[in-house]
């Protein structure tokens, strides 16, 4: 069958729509995804600060600044002399 | 009036020579400009960004970071654009810790620029609120802050250098590492709309920006916490105007700990060491055959004169040896032995040390110090030098030269650098012990360290002895510079130290400026900061100390009789936890703890030098291998109790001296 004027009309707009419907969900796709990229980017960001803060905390509350005074007045440990720290040796090894 | 036609003529050339010049000028454009235009066109349409690259971290040798890269904001509020400006405002400004007035000021602007920069935590909740901009920058982040501050420096503000972090290193390791931290930033293209925002569409990358090497460095974060407290303690307490310390590995030249008051001044200010150079005139000496250890010389009553100047002791003594000259830091001896050097002998000494010039470690601006050539010298200068001034050094100087004597009289590269990690984890780098030189043959080396030793046992440093572990160490009090000149009544005490004596494996250099309250001596001032630092040292548990060899050199805490402890309880370092060698095994009695608490029978058993593994809790009934029997040192002997074992107590309430487990 050949195909008429009109018909080809059609069939080139129907092509145009295509490729621009294409175009379109390609667009619309890419920035969906960066938009989604963005917000992951942020949360990642968020939770790395976060992070940090905590890290940031905890090795301020293991520091001995903390952790000495909070021992001795709450535990009434004290910092040992050298004479009460003893070294246990490892067994079955040759000196040294 | 013309013809219709002529005027119609006149109008179809006029048309006809409007369209040639339009498609002249269309021709223009597109032939001959078109480039330039579609330049001009891109340009407004799209932009060029920089993609920062991460700024490499610090670590610790254990790997806790010392310094990170942190995405951090910029925020930018437009008052016009906020739906709710009470609610809205009351939020940001609360975000941002703003006062009230502040924020009123803002809102009368059209744009308000907070500079901050602020955490990813403090804007979370400003994200979803309309009309507030959030400007990204990379920025450093220091986990704590007041670690080896002046070690690590900083970076600049601006986003200068490429890195980012906030900018290029200004100062510091983070100046003298930034080559490697700071990475090769990356750039993109985005698309920007006719106001110039950049559309919600991916960024086309052109260069993937490269991220910047991890640094682990040589510090160890326990250690240094000791230091720096153990410095500022002393600071306070002396009412000193500073000070330093520094830990060094003497087997590897890695500095473990460096603590300075505000800058870093172990690296950059020199000072005249006074005796605690004496030893490094006693290492010529026996380097060159001029002194044997029995040879005496008369202490001349506690005053020496010498042609243009007179030497005096303050603890004079009728004759000295070579040792007790070190012992009791004589200063009439050690010139009269070092008169027996030729000038160039003792400034070659003093030179192979390392002295008057840079150690070369990763730190700008390092000073040199002052080590003048023979060819300078003076007629006093020789004697001068023997007592340790017309000499000055840092104090990581002195660490490293202590650090050879430590080292079998070889003196090694010190370094700040233990890793270099590329940023996926890889090791690029990995520090090994640079020899730069032998100072003094090995056998010297060992009879510098016993005359150091000397000095703890029976001399000037006894306030640094500790009961389980022999310490060499040498006292240095001088006489301070200031402004060029010699300041009266001001001194400069200080300490250096070999822990153990034996086998070395911590070298420590305390420095203290002009201490005011109480002695100005180091033997009462440096010496008992080193013993409070090395006590601490050794109740650490992550400290790079190889406690398997310290175990060996400690012979009087593992022996000695339970009942001797005056009923304290003692700290259990437990099983090396990355043990680098082994100590000697020895067989040990098993003591008699029936009827024994389980406290006292634990402490029993670890003084002998045995691991305790629990059957039941109450009072000890017997134990496996039995009283009597013998047992390797460090073998875990089985403690059986009367009662059940109780259930575990809620919480993390364990002790190192309240046994819950076996303690390993």
């Amino acid at each position: 069958m050949r195909l008429k004027g009109r018909h080809w009309i059609a069939a080139w707009l129907v092509g145009f729509l295509a490729v621009t419907w294409v175009v379109y969900a390609r667009q619309a796709a890419a920035i969906r995804d960066a938009r989604e990229l963005a917000d992951l980017r942020t949360r990642s960001a968020g939770l790395e600060a976060r992070r940090a803060d905590l890290e940031r905390r905890i090795r301020a509350a293991q520091g001995r600044a903390i952790l000495v005074p909070r021992a001795q007045r709450q535990l009434g440990l004290h910092l040992p002399a050298d004479s009460e720290i003893v070294l246990l040796p490892v067994p079955g090894s040759g000196s040294h | 009036m013309a013809k219709p036609a002529v005027r119609l003529r006149v109008v179809e050339v006029a048309v006809f020579l409007g369209l040639l010049l339009l498609l002249g000028r269309a021709a223009q454009v597109q032939l001959l400009q078109g480039r330039r235009w579609a330049e001009e066109a891109r340009a407004r349409r799209t932009e060029r960004i920089v993609l920062p690259a991460r700024r490499g971290a610090l670590l610790d040798r254990h790997g806790a970071p010392l310094a990170l890269t942190q995405e951090t904001y910029h925020v930018g509020v437009a008052p016009n654009e906020l739906r709710d400006p009470a609610p809205d405002g009351e939020l940001i400004a609360r975000r941002l810790g703003i006062s009230g007035r502040a924020w009123q000021q803002a809102l009368r602007q059209r744009y308000a620029y907070f500079g901050g920069p602020y955490s990813a935590l403090e804007v979370e909740p400003l994200r979803s609120v309309r009309g507030v901009h959030l400007e990204p920058m990379p920025s450093r982040f220091y986990p704590a802050p007041a670690l080896a501050r002046a070690t690590i420096g900083r970076v600049a503000d601006d986003g200068g250098g490429g890195g980012g972090g906030g900018g290029a290193g200004a100062s510091g390791l983070e100046k003298a590492l930034d080559s490697l931290l700071a990475g090769r930033p990356g750039a993109a293209v985005v698309l920007k709309d006719r106001a110039g925002r950049a559309y919600e569409s991916p960024a086309r990358v052109i260069a993937q920006p490269v991220a910047g090497r991890d640094v682990v460095l040589t510090l160890d974060r326990e250690l240094q916490e000791i230091a720096q407290r153990a410095l500022d303690d002393a600071l306070h307490r002396m009412d000193a105007e500073g000070g330093d310390v520094v830990m060094l590995d003497p087997a590897t030249g890695e500095v473990l700990a460096i603590a300075s008051r505000q800058r870093p001044s172990a690296f950059t200010d020199a000072f005249e060491p006074g005796s605690l150079a004496k030893i490094f005139a006693a290492a010529s000496l026996l380097s060159h055959k001029r002194v044997s250890l029995t040879e005496r010389v008369s202490g001349e009553g506690g005053s020496y004169r010498l042609r243009d100047r007179t030497v005096t002791d303050e603890d004079p003594q009728p004759s000295l040896t070579l040792g007790d000259a070190i012992r009791v830091s004589s200063n009439i001896a050690m010139v009269k032995f070092a008169a027996r050097l030729t000038p160039a002998e003792q400034y070659a000494t003093l030179r192979d040390f390392g002295f008057g010039a840079p150690t070369g470690i990763e730190f700008p601006a390092e000073a040199v110090g002052r080590l003048r050539p023979p060819s300078e010298w003076t007629r006093p200068s020789a004697a001068s030098l023997a007592m340790g001034y017309e000499l000055s050094v840092t104090p990581i100087q002195m660490a490293v030269a202590y650090g050879a004597l430590a080292h079998e009289g070889v003196l090694l590269q010190p370094t700040l650098v233990r890793e270099v990690r590329s940023p996926s984890g890889e090791v690029l780098y990995r520090h090994r012990p640079e020899p730069i030189r032998r100072a003094v043959p090995a056998g010297v080396a060992a009879v510098l360290r016993d005359l150091l030793r000397g000095v703890v046992e029976r001399g000037t440093g006894t306030e640094a002895a500790l009961t389980g572990f022999p310490v060499a160490a040498k006292t240095g009090t001088a006489r301070r510079v200031v402004n060029g000149r010699y300041a009266a009544g001001q001194y400069t005490a200080s300490f250096a130290a070999l822990f153990p004596a034996d086998e070395p494996q911590l070298v420590l250099v305390v420095k203290l400026e002009n201490p005011r309250k109480g002695s100005y001596f180091a033997a009462q001032t440096a010496a008992p900061v080193t013993r409070s630092m090395l006590e601490q040292a050794l109740a650490a548990r992550t400290v790079a100390l190889d406690r398997a060899r310290l175990s060996t050199v400690a012979p009087r805490a593992a022996t000695a009789p339970p009942e001797d402890d005056g009923g304290v309880v003692p700290y259990v370092v437990p099983w090396p936890y990355r043990p680098d060698s082994a100590g000697a095994a020895r067989r040990r009695i098993v003591p008699d703890v029936a009827g024994l608490d389980m406290r006292d029978a634990v402490r029993a058993l670890h003084r002998r030098g045995f691991r305790v593994v629990f059957k039941g809790w109450g009072n000890a009934v017997h134990t496996w291998p039995p009283a009597g029997d013998s047992a390797t040192a460090g073998a875990a002997v089985t403690l059986f109790a009367a009662g059940p074992m109780p259930p575990p107590a809620p919480g993390p309430t364990r002790s190192a001296a309240t046994p819950r487990q076996p303690v390993q």
